[in-house]
């Protein structure tokens, strides 16, 4: 693969030209693409850049066709990836339902957007259950949410290897903040960080007599049978489940001693930092806890972390009506800790809203 | 006959560049600079794709340092969604106003070529096309991919350099990025009118490094949440 970054650099970008230049150096031979605020930048870049380095693009009729076109070309064993938001992640649950259902390593970055239906252009968390588990499947998906661009170039790497490794759908989920966003982030090529990244093949038209020389394999997205069905349902769900150790990620300060504990995800958890240290520099115990893997999500590290720190209150924090809330409460069902909420739909949230909400519920 | 035919010292100025160059920066701060010389000015958001983004956020603030900005304000968007395209009258019509005209030419591919929706702004003896580059940015990163991107562009007057990495910036920086514009400059024949650096990095700088002046401005758009 031809470099694409040469040596490692600082360099000032929106997150959307961040995708991009990941995508390059992760490997990535095509995007699939419809375009979809605050997603654009993607394939603008994408389009400009593709052709310097062979890599290549197409933009199909709508957001369905772009997902199942990614469904295709990883099959053929090429490395693909789309981006998208909002109504567009709507209409790409039925390909992406399908990468779980065939186990394809389908890479796509959700920069979300406000809504229901098309919402606003401009900036949400409103598609976390989306992300997480939208579809007619199980929510066998990896979904890393991102707070800064570095983050986003990191991750974007990694999520092509998480898909192609593990073979379960995988997800970015930034958000139109961070897509349109500018900041320094150091860019690299993966291989000069000791990154090895995966190198994809063909998972159909394999060589060989199919019983002679290799077993049958079988990418199915139905089957006739209810008992088939349920097999593979089961199987997948036991796989997903072993390797969540493997996958999970979470990011946690200042928890030990803390009387409340904010939670928060991506672009939000940015403000619940400052506003720990804040809170802290005015003498209330205040602990940041923020998922990477929204899915998997860090179950056993929050509890774990609820029970050390002996904390009297959580707070949820999120742009989104309860979207994490509703995540966090089944994933740690039977926790006793109250928790109190700061839900924004749509809204950017800064440490001055979770600093004031903080007092008034201590 | 156009009005700003018969004013002879009014000052037109377009600012284009790559995505996140610093045209809005370059643009806001040379309206602010020109108000403190006591001028009537009008600054003008030109990006026609994404208008809810861009200086919507900062209209109340700048207006009350004595500019007239002409961009959506909040209450101008409802409705409009996705709309794609989209350009005021007033927009359209800024070269009629009375004054200096700063305009922020947004989304970077079209260059200068989206000036052609602003009436009367290829006939305008005063307009000066100013392309702002930062070097520090990777499509924008070597003298070569510098020079085929201003080709690109389409005509370009002057560049301003504007080499940076927000808050990561350091004097070093400036100097060693900054020196790949002027190369580009040069190999392009266009002049660079200035380097425009952080006022945070006054009294730092070797200006005498730079054959051309240094300008130091403010950094506004981090006042936008989402920038």
């Amino acid at each position: 693969m031809q470099s694409t970054i040469g040596e490692s650099k600082k360099a000032f970008m929106t997150g959307n030209e961040t995708v991009t230049w990941a995508a390059l150096a992760a490997g990535a031979e095509v995007m699939f693409g419809y375009p979809i605020t605050p997603q654009n930048e993607v394939m603008h870049y994408w389009t400009r850049l593709a052709p310097k380095f062979g890599r290549e693009f197409l933009q199909t009729e709508d957001e369905i066709s772009a997902g199942f076109t990614v469904c295709g070309a990883v099959q053929a064993g090429k490395k693909a990836f789309t981006a998208t938001a909002g109504p567009g992640n709507v209409l790409m649950q039925e390909p992406f339902g399908m990468a779980e259902a065939m186990r394809l390593p389908l890479v796509a970055v959700i920069q979300q957007r406000g809504g229901p239906s098309s919402g606003t252009v401009v900036y949400s968390q409103q598609e976390v259950t989306l992300t997480t588990y939208g579809g007619n499947g199980e929510g066998n998906r990896i979904v890393y949410s991102t707070a800064t661009h570095q983050e986003i170039f990191d991750y974007v790497i990694k999520g092509f290897n998480s898909a192609w490794k593990y073979r379960f759908p995988t997800f970015i989920l930034g958000d139109g903040y961070q897509a349109k966003m500018r900041e320094p982030l150091t860019i690299y090529e993966p291989q000069e960080r000791g990154i090895e990244m995966v190198t994809p093949y063909p998972l159909i038209g394999k060589a060989g007599h199919i019983g002679a020389d290799r077993e049958v394999q079988h990418l199915c997205n139905i089957y006739s049978l209810e008992e088939e069905l349920y097999d593979v349902v089961m199987q997948h769900a036991a796989e997903y489940e072993r390797i969540i150790p493997e996958l999970v990620e979470y990011e946690q300060k200042e928890c030990d001693d803390a009387e409340i504990i904010i939670v928060s995800h991506g672009v939000v958890s940015r403000a619940a930092d400052d506003a720990v240290k804040l809170l802290r520099d005015q003498g209330i115990k205040a602990g940041y806890f923020r998922p990477i893997t929204l899915r998997p999500f860090p179950e056993q590290q929050l509890r774990d972390t609820i029970a050390k720190s002996g904390a009297k209150k959580m707070l949820v924090a999120e742009s989104a009506y309860g979207q994490l809330f509703r995540l966090i409460r089944q994933e740690i069902y039977g926790e006793t800790i109250p928790i109190e909420t700061l839900l924004m739909p749509g809204v950017g949230i800064i440490d001055y809203d979770i600093m004031t909400k903080v007092k008034s519920i201590l | 006959m156009f009005r700003f035919q018969s004013q002879t010292n009014i000052i037109i100025e377009a600012y284009i560049g790559e995505y996140a160059s610093g045209k809005s920066e370059m643009a806001i701060n040379r309206a602010l600079e020109l108000k403190r010389q006591g001028r009537k000015v009008v600054l003008v958001d030109l990006d026609t794709v994404e208008p809810f983004y861009t200086l919507r956020p900062l209209k109340i603030l700048l207006e009350e340092k004595g500019l007239e900005v002409i961009s959506m304000s909040s209450e101008d968007t409802f409705g409009l969604g996705e709309t794609g395209a989209m350009l005021t009258p007033q927009a359209r019509w800024a070269l009629w106003r009375e004054g200096d005209i700063i305009l922020d030419v947004g989304y970077g591919v079209m260059g200068a070529r989206t000036l052609n929706l602003v009436e009367g702004a290829y006939e305008s003896p005063h307009l000066r096309i100013l392309a702002v580059i930062n070097a520090l940015r990777p499509m924008t990163n070597s003298r070569d991919r510098i020079v085929e991107y201003l080709r690109d562009l389409g005509r370009v007057d002057a560049i301003i350099a504007n080499s940076h990495l927000g808050e990561d910036t350091d004097t070093e920086l400036v100097l060693t990025a900054n020196q790949i514009v002027f190369t580009a400059a040069r190999q392009l024949g266009l002049t660079v009118e200035y380097v425009a650096v952080d006022e945070k990095l006054r009294g730092e700088i070797p200006e005498e490094r730079f054959p051309v002046p240094v300008k130091y401005i403010k950094r506004y758009m981090p006042g936008a949440m989402w920038k």
